[in-house]
């Protein structure tokens, strides 16, 4: 019997089940995927908003800057890594500097503390491939980049030591609730008894409270948002997150430097009543083509390696929806989490676990250990430390993935790791091989065999992704 | 380790620089990321390669082998499984290698030669729309899954690109038993030698879509479905015209590019068509010392160029070390009209010009008849009458400097002839 079941291993989920670990409860988290953050938590911007943008006293509003303060706390306690990139908005024109004025006004009613203007001249000094029609720019120092699922991770694994049990391949089917006690079905045959449940499942909000509630105070609205990855080649390109004026449908096509020198074109904004497909469409990627033109000059095209898409799990309730249901007790609602979802994501979860520590006594977890231990990547570390570990495992000197510098024993350390996985997007969400120029043209195959070395398995068992797509298909050749 | 020559890649290029480049008087040491020599070759198990060279047609490992049995006759030094991770010029270069039996070792080299070969173009870098099923993947990839590991990819294939890859692989899966259903090509002609198309394509039955490319991909976890479409003079789709294709495989043949990533710390001036280095008729860059060969420096259509072209660049890299030019003020860019993509060398320095060079090159657009001229102080120095010109076939000029007029820069430009 658990405590509290946790639905959904993305931002929301993992960093509600660390927040939970600090006290003496018995937490699962089921995750319906093979992965933990397999949809919104690894399709969006990125960025760790200042907090310009939600409507005063929302929920939105205020975790979204109690959010960001917390990022530097995890920062230091979780070894994740944080870009303090800062924030432009920009305006082109008289009417456009009106909207950026009330911006302004907002941000300092949100509680943004770091905010000032800068003129076009001072603007472009800092971003020379600023457009040069703008006009005016609003600066939100405290705006930052996040690899977000490396945040996910690093939550979970976090929860894990400090107790929590964590449960892939787990999609909830069913839930009954019997007394005090809840009954929740798994993939259709496992029963699984706890006190309390937890839903952060996302875009299936929706679908997990109708289980058990009558009467659900939202509908999920899926939100598509199609993205361009240039190459890491093209950092320094701009150095800011930069956005244009937000508009009814979002914070518009933005330019996000990401933390591994990458920068980020996007996110369209498109409803759909599909939950999971995230296509690209050519209208999508080339509305990013022309509404980022609007923002900066000289942009490099071709250096684009990777197109995405990823689903916000926006919801027809205008703010999130973080509460006990009506219906039923003990049943949490964390819904309709779209952006600002992943700065928010640390407050929300303080917000949980306070809306619950009003109602139930929790005992502290006597031994609760904030830190996570995870080095940098090999080829971050300085020259002495490299031959040092290269002394203790030569795996270190053989490089897999020759864009990203991965190592082989990178790669094993990932297989066998907390959270470890054996297909080739876990070790790509992992350890970033297969991310670079090449996306994986070169690295692919010898990761399939380091894959299938290391789990004992034979090479076309090893799965791209999910059960049905191994890389090798047929045997062609009759080994003697 | 201090050398004189340090050559990247142990494939066409890098053999054939090394065996040109092999002295008394230097040391000279390849390395090779891969636990044998011989590149790509390796993997091209079809023949055609050698024409040129042998006057016979031999398969790729088997063109590999008559230099890897020449270079190892000369014993020169190299490296196995040995990944350069870094490069830096001072006065002489500092390559930095790994590899599993050795770890990090740092090589001080006198000249450095690039002949790193090229990667694939990809899903992502042609933007190709739709959803993210697995199945997708780069014709050489899925080559090398094939001919060295000993798999096929998928059991019905579609290719997008007429690239020689796309073509040879439609063939080599078609042999394996899977059902290769079409080759669709954005461009009104083919990308790939025309030998390839008939020996690839027509003799399997296999339809090329011209004009035609992929505007849809479907499935969830494998790929699913395809739909391809006609595209008008713009490139842009034409409505009506979808095809659907029930397939598990889509092969990328859209392009290769040359692989010059070592280079991002060093301050490179680079060619925007070809993606590589601006070099001199030496093969030389901007960066004193450093020559780049093969498909590192442009990809080319036959191996044979690559040869020629890299004893070339290895010849000159000797001369480097043993003789070092001074610096010359008379080096000027070719300059190109408007139906030529690009030339390399893109430089010549004229005041160390003393034998033929040659000029290799790619057209922009196909034509029946065209004349090449070459232009000096407005002045035709040279033509060269040509007949069915297509930019998937490299263009060659041999250029005296006996019909110089003096040193100021040239202009190469084709002419189109009307029937």
């Amino acid at each position: 019997m658990y405590d509290y079941i946790i639905i959904g291993s993305g931002i929301v989920g993992t960093t509600i089940a660390r927040e939970l670990s600090k006290y003496d409860v018995k937490i699962l988290v089921l995750e319906k995927e093979n992965d933990v953050a397999n949809h919104q938590t690894i399709a969006n911007s990125a960025i760790i908003h200042s907090g310009h943008d939600p409507k005063e006293n929302t929920l939105k509003a205020k975790l979204c800057v109690e959010g960001n303060a917390l990022y530097e706390k995890m920062e230091k306690e979780l070894h994740i890594p944080l870009l303090r990139t800062g924030a432009f908005v920009i305006a082109h024109d008289a009417e456009e500097e009106n909207t950026l004025n009330d911006l302004y006004e907002r941000a300092l009613r949100n509680g943004v503390t770091e905010i000032n203007f800068y003129t076009k001249q001072e603007a472009l000094k800092l971003e020379p491939n600023l457009s040069d029609d703008i006009t005016k720019v609003l600066s939100l120092p405290s705006t930052k980049v996040t690899y977000p699922w490396e945040v996910a991770f690093a939550c979970l694994e976090n929860a894990i030591i400090n107790g929590a049990t964590f449960q892939k391949d787990s999609e909830v089917t069913q839930i009954k609730k019997t007394g005090e006690i809840f009954e929740v079905e798994v993939n259709s045959k496992e029963i699984i008894q706890t006190k309390s449940i937890i839903s952060a499942a996302g875009v299936f909000s929706d679908t997990v409270a109708q289980m058990i509630e009558k009467d659900v105070q939202y509908q999920m609205k899926p939100r598509k948002g199609e993205y361009l990855v240039l190459d890491r080649k093209v950092k320094g390109f701009m150095k800011h997150v930069i956005y244009p004026l937000p508009t009814a449908k979002g914070k518009g096509v933005l330019i996000v430097p990401q933390v591994h020198g990458n920068i980020l074109l996007g996110p369209t904004s498109t409803l759909q009543d599909e939950k999971e497909l995230a296509s690209n469409t050519k209208d999508g990627l080339n509305q990013i083509r022309e509404d980022v033109k609007y923002l900066a000059k000289n942009i490099p095209f071709d250096q684009v390696i990777r197109t995405f898409a990823g689903i916000r799990s926006s919801s027809t309730y205008d703010d999130f929806f973080i509460q006990e249901s009506k219906e039923v007790k003990n049943f949490f609602h964390v819904a309709g989490i779209d952006s600002p979802g992943l700065t928010a994501a640390p407050a929300i979860a303080k917000y949980l676990v306070t809306e619950i520590l009003n109602a139930h006594q929790l005992k502290k977890n006597p031994n609760f250990n904030p830190i996570r231990v995870k080095r940098d990547a090999f080829y971050h570390l300085d020259d002495k430390v490299q031959q040092e570990l290269i002394k203790e495992n030569p795996f270190y000197g053989n490089l897999v993935c020759k864009c990203e510098k991965i190592t082989e024993a990178e790669i094993m350390e990932t297989i066998h790791g907390p959270l470890g996985n054996d297909t080739i997007k876990g070790i790509k969400k992992r350890a970033r091989a297969g991310s670079g120029l090449c996306q994986g043209g070169y690295c692919e195959g010898t990761i399939l065999r380091i894959i299938a070395r290391e789990t004992k398995q034979p090479v076309n068992k090893i799965n791209y992704y999910s059960k049905n797509t191994p890389i090798l298909v047929q045997e062609t050749k009759v080994k003697p | 380790m201090k050398i004189d020559i340090a050559i990247i890649g142990g494939g066409a290029a890098g053999l054939a620089a090394a065996i040109a480049a092999n002295d008394p008087a230097v040391r000279i040491l390849v390395i090779e990321r891969e636990e044998q020599l011989g590149g790509i070759l390796n993997q091209c198990i079809h023949n055609g390669f050698g024409l040129h060279v042998f006057k016979e047609e031999l398969t790729g490992p088997e063109y590999a082998s008559r230099y890897m049995d020449a270079f190892y006759e000369k014993n020169i030094e190299f490296m196995l499984h040995t990944t350069v991770v870094d490069i830096k010029k001072t006065n002489d270069f500092l390559v930095t290698v790994t590899s599993l039996e050795q770890g990090l070792q740092k090589i001080e080299a006198k000249a450095v030669i690039l002949s790193s070969g090229c990667y694939e173009r990809t899903r992502g870098s042609i933007m190709l729309p739709g959803e993210r099923p697995k199945g997708i993947m780069p014709a050489g990839s899925a080559q090398r899954y094939l001919n060295i590991d000993g798999y096929l990819v998928g059991k019905r294939v579609f290719i997008l690109g007429s690239g020689d890859i796309g073509l040879i692989m439609a063939r080599r899966m078609t042999l394996e038993g899977a059902k290769v259903l079409g080759v669709a090509e954005l461009m009104p002609y083919s990308n790939g030698l025309t030998r390839n198309i008939v020996q690839c394509l027509h003799d399997y039955d296999i339809p090329l879509y011209l004009s035609h490319t992929v505007t849809n991909v479907k499935g969830k976890d494998r790929l699913e479905q395809i739909t391809i479409q006609e595209v008008d003079s713009k490139f842009n789709p034409i409505d009506g015209t979808e095809k659907i294709f029930d397939v598990d495989t889509l092969l990328l043949s859209v392009g290769l590019i040359p692989d010059i990533t070592l280079f991002d710390s060093l301050s490179l001036i680079k060619h925007p068509v070809t993606k590589s280095a601006i070099v001199n008729q030496f093969y030389e860059a901007n960066i004193s010392g450093l020559f780049v060969c093969g498909n590192a420096l442009h990809v080319h259509d036959l191996v044979d160029y690559v040869t020629i072209e890299s004893e070339k660049a290895g010849k000159n890299a000797l001369d480097y070390v043993l003789n070092p030019r001074k610096p010359s003020k008379q080096v000027h860019e070719i300059k190109l009209n408007e139906n030529i993509r690009y030339v390399v060398p893109q430089m010549i320095d004229f005041e160390y010009f003393d034998v033929p060079i040659e000029l290799s090159f790619r057209v922009t657009k196909k034509m029946n008849k065209g004349i090449f001229k070459l232009i000096q102080n407005d002045q035709i120095i040279m033509t060269k009458k040509a007949k069915n010109l297509a930019p998937a076939e490299m263009e060659k000029m041999s250029l005296n400097p006996n019909v110089l007029i003096d040193s100021s820069p040239l202009t190469l430009i084709l002419e189109e002839v009307e029937a």
